[in-house]
């Protein structure tokens, strides 16, 4: 290059100098290219975002409380005990009297489908020989039995019997809604 | 600062899904021989919609009277299969306490045929108390054929308190010395006859709605 115009030489010498680059640049290219969507021909932008990968920031404390969140909802399902439709439903509720006559009896409780057969759930009240308890029952048909002394499993003699699968014998209640 | 993949959400879903497919209520009641089998059966089912607690009462059932864990898996799936006929008869809206009614009726000798002749004639309306008193007649020692005629016949009119005021009658004339199926015949026909208003029931008392059980 022999014809060059003497003119052009600072510019030459300026360009030949080493370029200063800034130290973080690589990690702004990079954020930059993370931001740029991909390119996909021919999708629609609202399939795109579907297809895209996606990534969330979130603090260590957040992270805590999700999983907070997500034990409580567990919990919470535990203790209601229910994940579906309740057996006794929570509309009117009838108070139903379970009776039994047992004077030598030190201890009387009721166990059924509506106690989760729960032997201290339910104790009968003493008056005289009789015993007694008034639960509140929802429309539907309970099977149930009375445990005396904390041992001996005694069907109710005033009520209908149901069906046993276990060798015990069960009474059953059956409750009804009003004018239904 | 963490970055979050969306595989880590998805994890912690399944294991709160995990969590939860283990029933709380049957911890240390259910032998654990039996346990994982129930907590398997009451899974499936809530995946197909069907209500678990009849199958968590009947599984607390049987422990509580200290039923060998074979006995205890063999009933809940049993009633499991019963839940599924039920609905299938009643239809998806059915509820708890009907599929449960339903179910009884179903082992008192119903057929899935009668449960939907049911639906059917009570459309609109609920079958629990009309399912219930099927399986209470048969209990009380009436044909099943016979129980779920008679409940079929009632079931365009009838409403809870009357079949729980029929069931009552029945079972007084049969402790009084008829027979079940005398006693039900005579009792449907001053219904029948009540409810076209040819005639007094003679029902005799009639129950508000409560079940009232007591030592003479």
């Amino acid at each position: 290059m022999t014809d060059q115009d003497d003119s052009l030489d600072p510019i030459i010498d300026i360009l030949r100098e080493p370029a200063e680059l800034r130290s973080d640049l690589t990690e702004r290219v990079m954020s930059a290219i993370e931001r740029e969507p991909s390119p996909t021909v021919g999708e629609p932008s609202r399939v795109r975002w579907w297809r895209r990968e996606w990534s969330i920031r979130l603090t260590p404390l957040h992270a805590l409380g999700i999983a907070a969140g997500l034990v409580g909802l567990v919990l919470a399902a535990r203790l209601t005990g229910r994940t579906d439709a309740p057996t006794v439903p929570s509309g009117a509720r009838t108070m139903t009297q379970f009776v039994l006559i047992a004077p030598g009896a030190a201890s009387v409780t009721v166990v059924g489908d509506f106690n989760d057969w729960s032997m201290s759930a339910t104790p009968l009240e003493r008056a005289g020989g009789v015993w007694s308890v008034a639960v509140p029952l929802g429309p539907g048909r309970y099977r149930y039995a009375f445990v005396v002394n904390g041992a001996i499993w005694q069907p109710d003699p005033e009520a209908p019997a149901a069906d046993d699968e276990f060798g015990r014998a069960n009474s059953v209640v059956t409750v009804g809604g009003k004018g239904t | 600062m963490i970055r979050l993949r969306p595989i880590v959400p998805l994890l912690l879903l399944v294991v709160a899904s995990a969590a939860q497919a283990q029933e709380p209520r049957l911890a240390g009641r259910v032998p654990e021989a039996a346990r994982a089998q129930v907590d398997a059966i009451l899974g499936a089912a809530r995946n197909r919609g069907l209500p678990i607690e009849p199958l968590v009462d009947r599984a607390l059932e049987g422990a509580a009277k200290g039923a060998a864990p074979g006995m205890i898996v063999a009933a809940v799936t049993r009633l499991r299969d019963e839940l599924i006929l039920v609905r299938e008869a009643f239809g998806n809206g059915a509820s708890t306490a009907e599929l449960t009614a339903g179910a009884s009726a179903l082992r008192a000798g119903a057929t899935g045929a009668a449960l939907s002749r049911l639906r059917v004639s009570r459309s609109g309306r609920a079958l629990t108390v009309a399912a219930a008193v099927m399986a209470d007649l048969v209990a009380a020692g009436v044909p099943a054929d016979t129980a779920v005629g008679a409940v079929l016949a009632l079931a365009s009119d009838a409403d809870d308190t009357d079949y729980l005021t029929f069931r009552r009658n029945v079972q007084r004339d049969i402790a009084l010395g008829a027979s079940p199926s005398a006693a039900l015949a005579i009792r449907i026909r001053a219904a029948v006859s009540n409810a076209d208003g040819t005639a007094s029931p003679g029902t005799g008392s009639t129950a508000q709605g409560a079940e009232r059980k007591r030592k003479p």
